[in-house]
């Protein structure tokens, strides 16, 4: 009896304790950071989206850091980031396709119009795991969509030995892998399959989500690769940072002048330069013309309100929202892109988006760092 | 039955009882396969991945290099589970005391008890939809609404267990006490509960046990974060969903902190569920 | 134990109470009543939101549209979920298939064959089962269980490939995979709630079939398994329960894959997977996130079925003179659970 008394009671204490610790400081999200001066804003801002951009968002945070911001980006899939952005989870969504029309509307609603911004260019790339097989397998549009649409079954079927004479070809199953969020990046694969085959653009079609003939469905980027590196011929489609970091092999794409084009800095780099821009920028870089540009180029934007605080944003978090994605455009944050294989903006656009920043207000005024 | 009575135990019927006792054996073996398994990785690779480091400070969310630790989660999770018990345990056994001192087999007592019966078989992820709709639209995320999300699925795993518990206190002790002239509610406070004391605990530990290790709950309610938070009001980090994050990753390390979390949260439970049981040793019911 | 201080206080007798003491009474009666009306409040509104948030869903498609139209399709705003309760029912089958038997014969050789002083070592490491979350399940079967019975699941596909369901290219993530993860997850609850079963067979009834010379097998077949059948179907119905609902576990093993299988090793999906991965982009959509709520409505509907058929057939057994306990296999598991 004693000692179980003593247990209650020790359970009563940690319960007690518990609390008192959840009660006891909300300092973790506006303390300053001191050293780095007073002009510089701190604090801490919260985005939801783009598994494809996630990585060089997190890269950006990180760089932030020194200076007291805090940014906490959450690799949901750029559906579900638009989602968390209108329903005030998250400060600023990153998505990897433009809102839709009907999208926009709806956003527009809630407090002034969105902005997009777009950040960097984001190669996605074919990646395969089929031992023996080395980097490079050349596939077209047209292939790629008959293995997601299940009819190319095997890794030596002749729709993909034709195209690749020499390589000597496993009689596998491939393993098809897919996303099963909404996800940009699938928006972007499945435009390009279906720009290739009428098929899959009269089947499955083209969207964030999509109901897929065949495989297995995984969580984002991460879980694309993560399901790809576990089994031993599957296929599946990754942004470049993912496959580079997960030492992936990756297919060289048919591009529309009709050549094998292996996803690099060059060639994704490449889809930028000869894009058409309306002006609300609400454009796509997926099946871009030019010999050596790789295909399957998606752009990525972070999308706020075009008033920060209208939109649900503190004075404090607008500003260090600013802070944020001025860095991101700045010759540092498109530098440190380039190291995770993201294709910078080019100069052209690259103005344009620092235009869509410059409209970005709190309350009707412009932001202290504007 | 009346057949084989006292016949000599034929071949026949020794070598079926053999093979049966034999299968038994072998499905108990198949049983613990598992078992062994699941502990065996979680500990060979969480052993791996554990450092200080890994326990003070949170995850980076850096995609390269040091992806850091899982401060954030442990804490977390204390503070949402602690939360969550601080809700469930008191209404649980409240509503246990009800129905056995009060209730009874009233319609409303029966009423009571079926509608907390159904809440047993409510699916965890419906829980979290439903916290998602009522509490977190608009507002958005906090470790307080995780906590209501757990609390829900606690409550009735605390109601139930309670019931079984007092039900068991002899009612000659009531009997007795209220003989002499004790209030009700003292007789309940000072007699009832101090015997059904280790057997409530019990019943707490196990709910709280349970609401630990649960992931589906807190995906629409605490959220995913780096940081260690404090404040119950925002969103905040927690152990299963670290782990549920960290294993969708292609990335070795972040698949090590997923493996290096769980066995966390594996001991974490454990030693809840090991409690649990010796003090229902010590049962003086 | 201490029954708390009784002594009169001053010269008043102790039957002549305070007014403030006689208020307490009631009061405390109505703060207990008070909390029971609550909970009920809460879960009576949990099912009327739940019940609201699907009617758009139910609306645009009809109860047995939603529930049994073939086609989820996010895109194209068709909401069916019959792949995903398909999947939910053969996974939870396969659970039980597999589970209940090695459950059942784990209960019968820890409580009559094994030695006694294995008894409580054995107990205690089935329940250990019970006590590993879910997620961390979902972890191992995705990391360790899958790839490394890939091969295995190639095997049996091919060689049994003549048995209907069974065949096909194997892609590690299948209903069987997600299945096997179940059987595990509910071994140690139909276990424990068989093992009270068996253990509350009158000796009588055993030491009558040993005396009248029956083997230890016999014994069972004849003395244990009769008397205990209805407990052991409540125990595996409420195993079921479990399967119908879990969510984590299954979502990282089971493909993620809205189609209606052909085979055993084919991915799937279940209603609770569907809600875990789609929730966090649906609540903008009002008919997507409806027919989520409506999903979650499908699945706890057949969870309560499920729970109150086990009920009634443990009920049932009794008025035909079985035994009196377990009466309710969730009163069952509460016993259980707290060693009573």
């Amino acid at each position: 009896m004693r000692s179980t008394r003593w247990l209650a009671g020790m359970t009563a204490a940690a319960l007690a304790l518990g609390v008192a610790a959840c009660g006891d400081s909300d300092n973790s999200s506006t303390s300053s950071a001191g050293s780095s001066g007073a002009s510089k804003v701190s604090g801490s801002i919260t985005g939801a989206g783009s598994t494809l951009a996630a990585p060089i968002y997190q890269q950006w945070g990180s760089n932030l850091k020194g200076q007291g911001i805090t940014l906490n980006f959450q690799p949901v899939g750029s559906g579900a980031g638009v989602t968390a952005w209108e329903q005030g989870t998250a400060d600023f969504a990153g998505s990897d396709p433009a809102l839709g029309d009907d999208e926009l509307a709806a956003a527009s609603k809630k407090g002034g119009d969105p902005v997009h911004i777009p950040t960097v260019f984001g190669g996605i790339t074919v990646s395969y795991n089929v031992s023996g097989v080395k980097e490079g397998l050349k596939l077209d549009g047209k292939t790629a969509a008959d293995i997601y649409l299940g009819k190319v079954k095997k890794w030596n079927d002749p729709e993909i030995a034709g195209q690749n004479p020499g390589t000597s070809l496993p009689d596998k199953n491939i393993t098809v892998v897919h996303r099963s969020d909404s996800s940009g990046t699938t928006k972007g694969f499945t435009q390009f399959l279906a720009d290739y085959s009428p098929e899959w653009k009269s089947g499955p079609g083209v969207d964030k989500t999509i109901k897929w003939p065949t495989g297995t469905g995984a969580k984002g980027n991460n879980g694309v690769a993560a399901a790809v590196k576990q089994s031993d011929g599957a296929i599946g489609y990754v942004e470049q940072a993912y496959a580079l970091e997960n030492n992936f092999t990756f297919a060289a794409v048919k591009n529309k002048d009709g050549k094998y084009v292996l996803p690099t800095l060059e060639s994704t780099s490449a889809a930028g330069d000869s894009l058409e821009l309306p002006d609300d920028l609400r454009f796509t870089a997926i099946n871009a013309p030019g010999a050596n540009t790789y295909p399957i180029v998606s752009q990525t934007f972070i999308i706020v309100h075009t008033d920060l605080c209208a939109g649900g944003m503190s004075d404090q978090k607008a500003n260090v929202f600013k802070a944020f994605i001025d860095y991101g455009l700045s010759s540092d944050g498109q530098n440190a892109a380039k190291e995770l294989s993201y294709a910078p903006l080019p100069t052209q656009l690259l103005d344009k988006a620092k235009a869509q920043v410059a409209k970005l207000k709190c309350n009707g005024s412009a932001l202290a760092g504007a | 039955m009346s057949v084989t009575t006292l016949a000599p135990i034929s071949a026949r019927r020794r070598r079926i009882d053999a093979i049966m006792r034999g299968s038994l054996a072998v499905a108990t073996i198949l049983a613990l396969i598992p078992l062994v398994l699941v502990l065996y990785y979680v500990i060979k690779k969480g052993i791996g991945a554990w450092s200080v480091d890994f326990f003070t400070t949170d995850p980076t969310g850096n995609f390269l290099g040091d992806p850091g630790g899982i401060k954030s989660a442990i804490l977390g999770t204390l503070e949402i589970v602690a939360l969550a018990s601080l809700i469930s345990i008191p209404i649980g056994i409240g509503v246990a005391l009800y129905l056995v001192e009060y209730g009874k087999q009233s319609w409303l007592a029966n009423a009571i008890r079926y509608f907390v019966d159904v809440m047993t078989g409510v699916p965890s992820i419906v829980f979290g939809l439903f916290v998602y709709v009522t509490l977190v639209i608009g507002s958005g995320y906090a470790a307080w609404k995780g906590s209501v999300a757990l609390a829900l699925l606690m409550l009735p795993i605390v109601a139930r267990s309670s019931e079984v518990v007092l039900n068991l206190v002899p009612d000659s002790l009531r009997e007795a006490a209220l003989a002499l002239g004790t209030p009700r509610w003292r007789v309940v406070m000072r007699v009832v509960l101090p015997t059904a004391a280790t057997g409530l605990v019990t019943g707490a530990l196990l709910a709280i046990a349970r609401g630990a290790g649960e992931t589906a709950p807190l995906l629409f309610t605490a959220s995913l974060i780096n940081a260690t938070n404090f404040d119950l009001g925002k969103a905040t980090n927690s152990l299963p969903l670290q782990i549920f994050s960290d294993v969708q990753q292609a990335q070795d390390r972040l698949q090590q902190r997923a493996w290096g979390a769980a066995l966390t949260l594996v001991v974490l439970i454990l030693v809840l569920t090991l409690v649990a049981r010796l003090v229902a040793r010590r049962r003086t019911v | 134990m201490e029954a708390g201080t009784l002594t009169p206080r001053g010269d008043r007798s102790i039957l002549q109470r305070s007014p403030r003491e006689r208020a307490a009474d009631p009061l405390f009666r109505a703060l207990l009543l008070g909390l029971g009306l609550a909970v009920l409040v809460i879960i009576v509104y949990f099912f009327i939101k739940l019940i609201s948030e699907s009617t758009d869903a139910f609306s645009k498609f009809g109860f047995l549209g939603f529930t049994f139209g073939a086609d989820w399709d996010v895109s194209r705003a068709q909401f069916g979920a019959w792949p995903l309760l398909f999947g939910t029912i053969v996974t939870s089958a396969i659970a039980l298939i597999i589970g209940v038997p090695i459950a059942v014969a784990t209960a019968l050789f820890v409580t009559e064959l094994c030695p006694r002083r294995f008894r409580t070592p054995l107990t205690i490491l089935v329940d250990l089962l019970a006590a590993v979350p879910s997620v961390v399940y979902g972890l191992w079967g995705f990391l360790f269980l899958a790839p490394k019975l890939r091969g295995l699941q190639q095997f049996l596909a091919d060689t049994f490939s003549f048995l209907p369901f069974v065949g096909g290219p194997v892609a590690g993530p299948s209903y069987f995979i997600a299945g096997l993860i179940l059987a595990i997850m509910i071994l140690p609850i139909v276990s424990a709630i068989s093992r009270e079963v068996v253990q509350r067979v009158p000796v009588e009834n055993k030491e009558a079939a040993l005396a009248l010379g029956a083997t230890r097998w016999e014994m069972i077949r004849m003395a244990i398994l009769p008397y205990s059948r209805a407990g052991i179907t409540g125990a595996s119905m409420l195993g079921l329960g479990r399967a119908l609902g879990e969510t984590i576990a299954v979502t990282l093993v089971i493909g993620n894959s809205a189609t209606i299988g052909k085979q055993l090793f084919d991915q799937g999906y279940t209603l609770a997977a569907v809600i875990a991965n789609e929730f966090g982009e649906a609540a903008n959509n009002p008919l997507h996130s409806s027919a989520l709520f409506a999903a979650g409505l499908v699945l706890f509907v057949l969870t309560l079925v499920v729970n109150a058929a086990a009920r009634a057939v443990v009920q049932r057994s009794e008025r035909l003179g079985k035994p009196a306990k377990p009466a309710d296999p969730v009163v069952a598991e509460a016993s259980a659970a707290v060693g009573v």
